[in-house]
């Protein structure tokens, strides 16, 4: 055993262990290496997979004839008139509910035992099963009503906007510095001006981001229309019926047998994936400059 | 000028006309003050009618088959007989294959991200990953029924069959024939799917390993792969365990890309390889061509027994979270 | 004004602090603070870091009432009401005694609205009136001719200097009786601080000023009143050339000596 004195670097088994060590770090620093790939790989193929598959499909008919029966030519366009509405209408619900909640927590309740609930929860709403919200709102909406309505998808997709409005309203009011507020306090500034005025915009890029992450989110989403809105083959802008949305039309199209129609499915899921990845893109590079000032 | 100045600035008191504007800001206060306080209520209440209202539909469900609806497998509409099993094994199944799959490769990433990446690349691969989370669920379902499934009926699951074929206690979970679609298939969508939630998580809570104990540890002449193993994974333990419950969370109510590619068959195979159902593909299947009460009513029951679970996961997952960031001192 | 005591040199109080005690939580951070602000007077407020005396200022406008678990007992008497009452409207309070801040908190929006925000909360003015209001508060905080030919670029983008400057020109735009200054040069560079100090100076004409500062030298160059405070307790309190000629108690010689803090 050598002593304190003496290096115990190079003697022969010291050397031994110190190789084995390096190969461990080697094998290590290589699978972490070949997992990033791995993970970036899938990124690729999906994305070569849509342009591939899509991009053929993609002509003006897509966006100017409606869903074609088996067989014959059509487009997406009361598919994609249905998103958008069903969307534009979901945002509209869920994006107030989920600043004024966010803002109760950041500005009123900080510290307060309800709002350490509120987040508990809302995290949870934030991953739970989008499906299953789609199984309240038919008990709540669709049943009540007695049939399948655009509203009751419009309320679905609200109540997966509120979670993420909610979540990124706190966290971006919380980051307004309090000097802030104190300084318009000062003036005689009453609260909820203090608030409106000077907090929201302080924080507005990152509750923009919150807003634009939460559109990404539901004009995706699938499962929480396929009960609440159904479908429809034909155009219609009334909120009151069954409406078409492009997520649920290219899950009848992909599965079914004909060619004509799983194309169409492949040029559906081209535009969604490009919108989705899109408002992705514009959220961070909103969100950038704020983040490293 | 400065005079003028002077005597504008100079401080009037409080007249009435000020008077009457302090009552009006104090009733807009009270207003908007409440109004907040209202829509943060609203989202405990959201979570409240969602349990309510699934509990309410599984009613007649659970009236007619007791807590045999869990423990059964037969699913016969004709007949009328309702079992949640194959559902429920499915659900687990596919999680679980998700996470074998994803947990290695998502820290791995972590690693790579934290450790070894060039700041130049931190950030591209950082959202390049996100972005994966940001895909719809339904782009992994229609590229994994048209792409990933025939891929892997015809280079993988051959030789998946060959390799487990002879080896006892194996060859029956890996046991063909080669469909593409089926549970392992669904499971390793589902990996690709939650994969970005386990990185970055992961990823987060090793930012949080106080940069002096790394030096420290590097200090004493260990390697990196030594920091990560010894020091780093140990000490954001709590918060890793958290960031998988979270993606447990995502895989097990993840709908359109597993209906897409399970095979949607009510009974529990040994074979992984063969078709089956989850919870959520059942119900997104089913639902809207679901005729009589008791139908229904056992689709909504699996509804709730879905959001039981993931409400138990997701908890734990928060809770950890919670736990690793009072640790990190936030 | 009638009701402002008057003391036996003949100056009357603006602001007489009576017993005031300050928790945070259930730590004693002000312990019997007996004090009073002479009208149109600068009084500055000195002492170790952690003295209390920002948050002795703090209490002046209840600005912790922004924050759970503080609480003040005592009496602040602003002419002659006691403005720790629960039943103070604190908007009313705020502006009529203003407050500038250690750092600079421009609003993020353009130089004239930081000013004609917190105006036209109050009084309804004409665009005229407005702009001769903007123009008088800038051109008292010394700023104008720095910016009136950008009154519309945002706030953030002038210097920290001048930042502080619109800071103090926001505050008395809304015409306060009372200025309460924490640290207002502690952010800046020698010569921003000497153009506020000067502005302090004029500002005296019209108003009653509390300034917390951590410069010996300012607060004896910009102050008629000094009070020098340790570990939560007002130490002494006195004419600043008193206090800085010929202190009374020992504790106050060696803080302005140098000798701790």
């Amino acid at each position: 055993m050598a002593t304190l004195g003496t290096s115990a670097v190079s003697t022969p088994t010291a050397q031994a262990i110190y190789r084995r060590r390096r190969r461990g770090n080697g094998i290590l620093l290589t699978f972490s290496f070949a997992a990033t790939i791995f993970g970036l790989a899938w990124l690729v193929l999906i994305l070569a997979a849509l342009l591939y598959n899509g991009f053929s499909g993609l002509s003006l008919s897509v966006f100017t004839e409606t869903t074609p029966p088996p067989g014959s030519a059509g487009g997406l366009l009361n598919a994609i008139v249905g998103s958008l509405i069903m969307t534009v209408a979901g945002v509209l619900i869920g994006t107030p509910i989920g600043i004024l909640a966010g803002t109760y927590m950041s500005e009123y309740g900080r510290h307060n035992q309800l709002t350490t609930v509120v987040r508990f929860i809302n995290d949870i709403l934030l991953a739970a099963p989008s499906i299953v919200i789609g199984l309240f709102v038919y008990e709540v909406v669709v049943a009540p009503m007695g049939h399948f309505s655009a509203f009751a998808g419009a309320i679905a997709l609200a109540i997966l906007v509120i979670p993420v409005v909610v979540r990124t309203t706190e966290d971006m009011l919380n980051l307004v510095p309090n000097t802030l507020r104190e300084a318009a306090s000062a003036l005689g500034l009453p609260r909820s001006i203090v608030i409106r005025n000077i907090a929201y915009k302080a924080a507005m890029s990152g509750i923009v981001t919150g807003v634009l992450l939460a559109i990404a989110r539901v004009s995706g989403e699938t499962a929480p229309l396929l009960f609440t809105a159904l479908n429809n083959q034909f155009w219609s802008t009334n909120l009151n019926g069954p409406m078409s949305s492009l997520p649920v039309t290219i899950f009848q199209f992909a599965l079914s047998p004909y060619p004509d129609w799983q194309k169409l499915a492949w040029s559906g899921a081209l535009l969604i994936t490009i919108t989705v990845l899109a408002l992705n893109i514009v959220a961070r590079a909103f969100l950038s400059p704020r983040t490293s000032k | 000028m400065v005079d003028a100045a002077m005597t504008g600035l100079r401080s009037t008191g409080v007249d009435s006309a000020k008077l009457k504007r302090m009552n009006s800001f104090r009733v807009g206060d009270a207003t908007f003050r409440g109004l907040t306080f209202g829509a943060a209520l609203l989202v405990l209440l959201l979570l409240g009618g969602v349990i309510i209202s699934l509990i309410h539909g599984s009613i007649p469900a659970f009236s007619a088959f007791g807590l045999d609806f869990l423990t059964t497998q037969s699913w016969n509409p004709v007949t009328e007989k309702f079992g949640a099993l194959a559902p429920i094994y499915g659900t687990i199944v596919t999680s679980i294959i998700a996470l074998v799959v994803a947990v290695p490769v998502g820290i791995g990433i972590a690693i790579f991200l934290t450790e070894l990446c060039p700041p130049v690349l931190k950030r591209p691969i950082g959202v390049a990953i996100e972005l994966l989370a940001g895909i719809p669920s339904i782009i992994y379902g229609i590229w994994g029924l048209f792409v990933f499934a025939p891929f892997f009926q015809t280079e993988i699951q051959p030789v998946l069959i060959d390799i487990f074929g002879n080896i006892p206690g194996l060859s029956s979970v890996f046991a063909g024939p080669p469909y593409g679609i089926g549970v392992l298939t669904a499971g390793f969508i589902l990996a690709i799917m939650v994969l970005p939630f386990i990185t970055s998580i992961t990823r987060d809570v090793f930012d949080t390993v106080p940069a002096v104990l790394k030096e420290a540890t590097y200090g004493l002449g260990c390697t990196t792969g030594e920091v990560v193993t010894k020091v780093v994974l140990p000490y954001s333990r709590v918060g890793v365990i958290g960031g998988i419950m979270l993606g447990l969370g995502r895989a097990l109510g993840e709908t359109m890309a597993v209906t897409f590619v399970i095979g949607n068959a009510h009974k529990i195979s040994a074979s992984i390889m063969a078709p089956g159902t989850t919870i959520s593909a059942s119900i997104a299947n089913e639902f809207t061509e679901a005729v009589g009460d008791l139908y229904t009513s056992s689709l909504i029951a699996l509804g709730l027994i879905l959001f039981v679970i993931t409400f138990i996961v997701l908890a734990c997952a928060r809770l950890m979270l919670m736990r690793m960031n009072a640790k990190a001192g936030n | 004004m009638t009701q402002t005591a008057t003391t036996q040199n003949g100056l009357a109080e603006k602001v007489s602090i009576r017993n005031l005690k300050f928790f945070y939580g259930q730590n004693l951070a002000l312990k019997s603070i007996n004090l009073p602000l002479y009208e149109k007077k600068v009084t500055a407020f000195i002492g170790p870091s952690g003295c209390g005396k920002s948050t002795l200022l703090r209490i002046l406008n209840r600005m912790y009432d922004l924050y759970p678990k503080q609480h003040a007992e005592g009496e602040v008497l602003f002419d002659g009401g006691n403005i720790l009452n629960p039943g103070q409207d604190l908007n009313l309070l705020r502006a009529r005694i203003g407050m500038v801040f250690q750092k600079p908190t421009p609003f993020p929006m353009s130089i004239y609205d930081n000013i004609a925000f917190g105006v036209r909360l109050y009084e309804n003015l004409g665009k005229a009136e407005m702009d001769a209001r903007v123009e008088s508060a800038l051109t008292r905080a010394a700023l104008w001719n720095e910016v009136k030919n950008k009154l519309t670029a945002s706030g953030l983008s002038l210097s920290g200097g001048q930042q502080q400057r619109l800071c103090i020109a926001r505050t008395i735009a809304v015409r306060p009786e009372v200025v309460l200054m924490d640290e207002p040069c502690s952010a800046l560079d020698p010569i921003s601080t000497a153009k506020i100090e000067e502005l302090i100076d004029e500002l005296t004409a019209d108003y009653t000023i509390a300034i917390v500062t951590h410069n010996m030298q300012q607060a004896a160059r910009v102050s008629d009143y000094t009070a020098f405070m340790y570990l939560g307790e007002l130490i002494e309190f006195d004419e600043t050339q008193k206090i800085f000629t010929a202190p009374s108690d020992k504790r106050t010689q060696d803080y302005i000596t140098g000798r701790f803090g």
